[in-house]
Order: structure tokens, then sequence, then C-alpha cells
């Protein structure tokens, strides 16, 4: 019989090694706690390794995870790559990670900072993502940027005519995603206006049926975007994306502020993906299983309105980051901050106990 | 004898009158299918509607024009509908616009 002392209480494993996992491990380990990331992906990085720039001001992503890594290092955090952690079993008061049928790693606490994943927009047929290279998902555009897989039109084309649709897969009861994924309002203006910025000369058209400008500054980039760069902002739904003439796309829309149907050809359509979960908590009384999401799964439930940060009937496991719903970088960064804090409280707190 | 054209028209108030309570028929529209309230005027339904592309036919105008009050207009507007079904199988709010468009028609009173 495996004893609660084969556990060291002490040490924090972080599940997850994205802007979320290394954000909280390094304040955590600022903090004197020994902890520890497992990270499925032979690097570090998450969603962040993927992207080119950040909204509001543009910043170089690479700039931002070189940062970030290099702390990483710095606190010479052990990290356990390429390690998928599929369930947690509860030994005495901590865990037990577990990767099939190997135990990967023993702590007293656990971290969720596994993040989100992309809404599939195969899944939304009328748009034909996956069936014509021209249209892209936000994710995909993004690699573009990244010189990573070329502009779905030729060098022949010097004025693109380019459509943006905001919430697919988002805020649609059909898709089993309720939610709004708040950040694609603001990555679709990013966007619109680096195509505008590559190509002068582009039409750039978004459909959204609300702008949803929440953060510090996205205002103003909206604006900026209407105003210095000549992106069009349409007020409707896509109903559908066919071949048109060429190599174009013919898409159908409503313009529900003209209240007219509305018809174009476009040279490139890209889609904005909501944010869904990676993986659904089946709680059992001394176990966690990491499950795949079926049709209408939702972001991992944590409990409280101060403190956020703690799994729904779990004790000693925490959650931080994106995987409790769409969460912006400055907003992942704070919510890391304070998830640490909530895990040191934790610790305190059965320490008092001990010694009592 | 031509009117005397003193430079300005009367035209009828265009405001909407949100204080006076809403008109019996449109309540026990909203009641018959609660879900009408769910729309959130997207324009989705509008979008795929082939009727819409030749006829003033537009669901989620019809739900405005609801709320305005203005049950003679959607009355005849809803008259276009096909009751194809398609609108109802996009909308991402799950809208029951089939039977709301129903009880839209029915709203003008029937031909003698
Ligand atoms: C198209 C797009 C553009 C964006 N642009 C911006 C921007 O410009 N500015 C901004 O502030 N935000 C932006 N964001 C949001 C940003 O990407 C997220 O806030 C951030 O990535 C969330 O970090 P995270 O660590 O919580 O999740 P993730 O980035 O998803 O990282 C989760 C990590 O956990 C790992 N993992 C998952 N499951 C397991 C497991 N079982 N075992 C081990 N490891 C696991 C994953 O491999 C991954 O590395 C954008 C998002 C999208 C979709
Ligand atoms: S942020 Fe904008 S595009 Fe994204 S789901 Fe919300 S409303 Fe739609
Ligand atoms: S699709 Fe649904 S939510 Fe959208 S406007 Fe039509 S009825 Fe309203
Ligand atoms: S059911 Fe009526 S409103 Fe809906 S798509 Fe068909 S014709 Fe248009």
């Amino acid at each position: 019989m495996r004893s609660s002392e084969y556990i060291n209480k002490d040490e924090v494993a972080i599940i997850g090694g994205g802007p979320a996992g290394m954000q909280t491990a390094l304040v955590l380990s600022a903090r004197g706690f020994s902890v520890r990331i497992y990270e499925q992906k032979e690097q570090l990085g998450g969603h962040l390794k993927g992207w080119h720039h950040l909204f509001p001001h543009g910043v170089a992503a690479s700039d931002l995870l070189g940062a970030l890594k290099e702390q990483v290092l710095a606190r010479a955090i052990p990290l356990h790559l390429g390690q998928t952690v599929d369930h947690l079993q509860k030994v005495g008061e901590g865990w037990e990670l577990w990767q099939g049928e190997t135990v990967v790693g023993r702590a007293g606490v656990v971290v969720l900072a596994n993040g989100f994943a992309l809404f599939d927009a195969r899944r939304k047929e009328e748009y034909g993502y996956g069936l014509y290279p021209s249209v892209l998902t936000s994710a995909d555009l993004e690699a573009v940027f990244r010189k990573e897989r070329p502009w779905p039109f030729g060098p022949d084309c010097a004025a693109p005519q380019i459509g943006f649709v905001h919430c697919v897969g988002s805020r649609d009861l059909k898709c089993g995603s309720p939610h709004c994924s708040k950040l694609c309002c603001v990555t679709a203006v990013k966007q619109a206006m680096a195509v505008k910025a590559f190509f002068p000369e582009a039409q750039v058209y978004c459909f959204y049926m609300d702008l949803r400008m929440h953060g510090l500054e996205y205002e103003e980039l909206y604006r900026k975007a209407q105003v210095d760069y000549g992106v069009r902002f349409i007020r409707g739904r896509l109903s559908e994306a066919a071949p048109g003439q060429g190599k174009r796309l013919h898409v159908k829309a409503e313009d529900t502020l003209q209240g007219r149907p509305l018809h174009l050809q476009l040279d490139m359509l890209v889609l904005m993906s909501g944010m869904v979960p990676t993986f659904v908590l089946e709680q059992q009384e001394r176990a966690v299983f990491f499950k795949e999401p079926v049709f209408g799964s939702g972001f991992v439930p944590v409990q409280g309105f101060l403190a956020a940060g703690s799994v729904v009937q779990q004790k000693g496991l925490f959650a931080s980051g994106a995987c409790k719903g769409p969460a912006t970088l400055p907003e992942v960064f704070a919510d890391a901050a304070a998830v640490a804090c909530e895990v040191e409280q934790y610790l305190k707190s059965l320490k008092a106990v001990a010694h009592a | 004898m031509p009117k005397p054209d003193f430079g300005f028209s009367f035209a009828p108030n265009r405001a909407l009158e949100l204080s006076v309570p809403l008109l019996p028929e449109v309540q026990a529209v909203l009641e018959a299918e609660p879900s009408i309230r769910a729309c959130m005027a997207c324009g989705q339904c509008a979008a795929v509607c082939t009727a819409g592309v030749f006829t003033p036919l537009a669901f989620y105008r019809l739900v405005l024009q609801l709320w305005a009050g203005e049950v003679e207009v959607v009355g005849q507007r809803a008259q276009h509908c096909m009751l194809c079904g398609k609108c109802q199988m996009t909308c991402p709010r799950g809208v029951n616009i089939r039977n709301a468009l129903l009880l839209m028609a029915a709203l003008l009173p029937p031909k003698p």
C-alpha cells in the first residue's frame, strides 16, 4: 500500500506548458515552491507559438514566447515534454499523474493549464472549410503571416477581396457552443489590418453579429481599422460560400442594417473559429479522467467568486488560463498569478493543520 | 385652388413609443412562441431564405416589427414564407421560426 509519504506534498505539477502553465510555474517558483511542467508537445508555448503578432499593439508573438521560455530556463523549472497526462489518481492528500498505464509524476497539488482547442471549422459545412483552399481559419492566417503556408491567391492578384466571418462555432447552439469566444472580434480586426498592410489595394470586409471590443485599446484598434485601413464592417451573417468566377469564392450574406441580401466574390475567406475545451473532466471519488469533449461540453468548472482557480469538488486541484474559458494573454497572465496565490494559500493551510 | 406652400409639411411621427404596453395580439404571439425572445437579429435566417431574395420577407425584421407593434406589415410579409425550414436549421439561437411565422401570418384577418 502506497502511503501519502510517497508524495511530496509541497510539490506542484502543472499540466500544460502554454502561457498559463509557464506563468503559473514562474510565479510559484519565484515564491519558493517546487514546480514541474508536463507538456504533451515537444515544445513549450501552447497556441502562442503559432501566432505572428499580438493585439492590440502588434508585439511579435515570438518575442513574448522567447521571454517566457528564457525565464522558465533561468529558474531551472523541470520540464516533462512529450507527456500527455490523461488522468489523475488521488493518493492521500496528493495526486499521481498518469499517461496511459504509467505514472509520469506525483505532486501535492495539480494545476490544470491545458488551454483551449480551436473549433473544428469543417463542422460549419456551409462555409466550405477543408473543401475550398481559399477558406482559412484565423489560426491558418497566422501561419500565413508567419510564412509557414502560402497565401491562397496568386501573386498576380494585387487587389484581393477578402472576407472575415465572425462567430464561427461560437454563440451557436447548433454547434453546442453557446458562449462568445471573446477575442475573435479583436483578432479579426488585427488580422484585417495586417492583410491591408501586406496588400494595400485589398478590400477587406468583416461580417459580424456584434463587435465585442472589451479590452484596453481594442475599440481604438477598431476605429483605426475603419478610418486608416478602410476595412468595411458589415453587420450580417454569411449563408454559404461556393465556387465563384475563376478561382474566386462566391459568398451570400444578409446585410442586416440594409435589410437586404448581398452577394460578393472573394479571393480569401477567413473563419474566426471559436475557442472550445480541449478535454472534459470526468470526476470520480479518487480520480479525475480527461475525456474527449462531446457536443455541448463546457470548460473546466471552477468554484467561488474571489477564488476562481480551484476545480469544483476536488481538493488540491486548480485550473489556470484558457482551460476555464476564452481568455486573452493579459488575462491569462493575471489569472496565473491569482491561481498561484490560491495554491500558496492552500499549501499553507495544509501546513497549519499539520502543526496544530 | 392649390394648397398654399409654407415651405414645410407634416409627416406622421416615426418615433417608437416604448412606454405604451405591447398590443395584446403581439403578446399572444410571444406567449405562443416564447423562443422569439431569443432572437438577436443576427440575420442568419434571412441569409439562407430563398423567399427573401424576391420578397420583403426577412424573419429577423418581422421580429423587430412585431416588437414595434406593426402587426399588419408583419402579417403581410409572413405570407411570403414557404415554410421550407432552412432558417430554422441554421438559427444559432434555436428560434422556432416556422411556428413563429405561422403565428405571424395569422395576424392578418382571414380573406372574406
Ligand atoms: C486565432 C487566435 C489569435 C490570438 N491572438 C491573441 C493575441 O494577439 N493576443 C492575446 O492576448 N491573445 C491572443 N489569443 C489568445 C491566446 O492564444 C490565449 O490566451 C493563450 O494561448 C491561452 O494560454 P493557455 O496556456 O491557457 O492555453 P494554450 O495556449 O492552449 O496552452 C495549453 C498547453 O497545454 C498543453 N496540454 C493540453 N492538454 C494537455 C495534457 N493532457 N497533458 C499535457 N499537456 C497538455 C497543450 O499542448 C498546450 O501547450 C489568440 C487566440 C486565437 C484563437
Ligand atoms: S468575440 Fe466576436 S467573433 Fe468572437 S464569438 Fe464573440 S462576438 Fe463572435
Ligand atoms: S437566425 Fe435566429 S437569432 Fe438570428 S436573426 Fe434569425 S431568428 Fe434571430
Ligand atoms: S421557412 Fe420561410 S422564412 Fe424560413 S427560410 Fe424558408 S421561406 Fe424563408
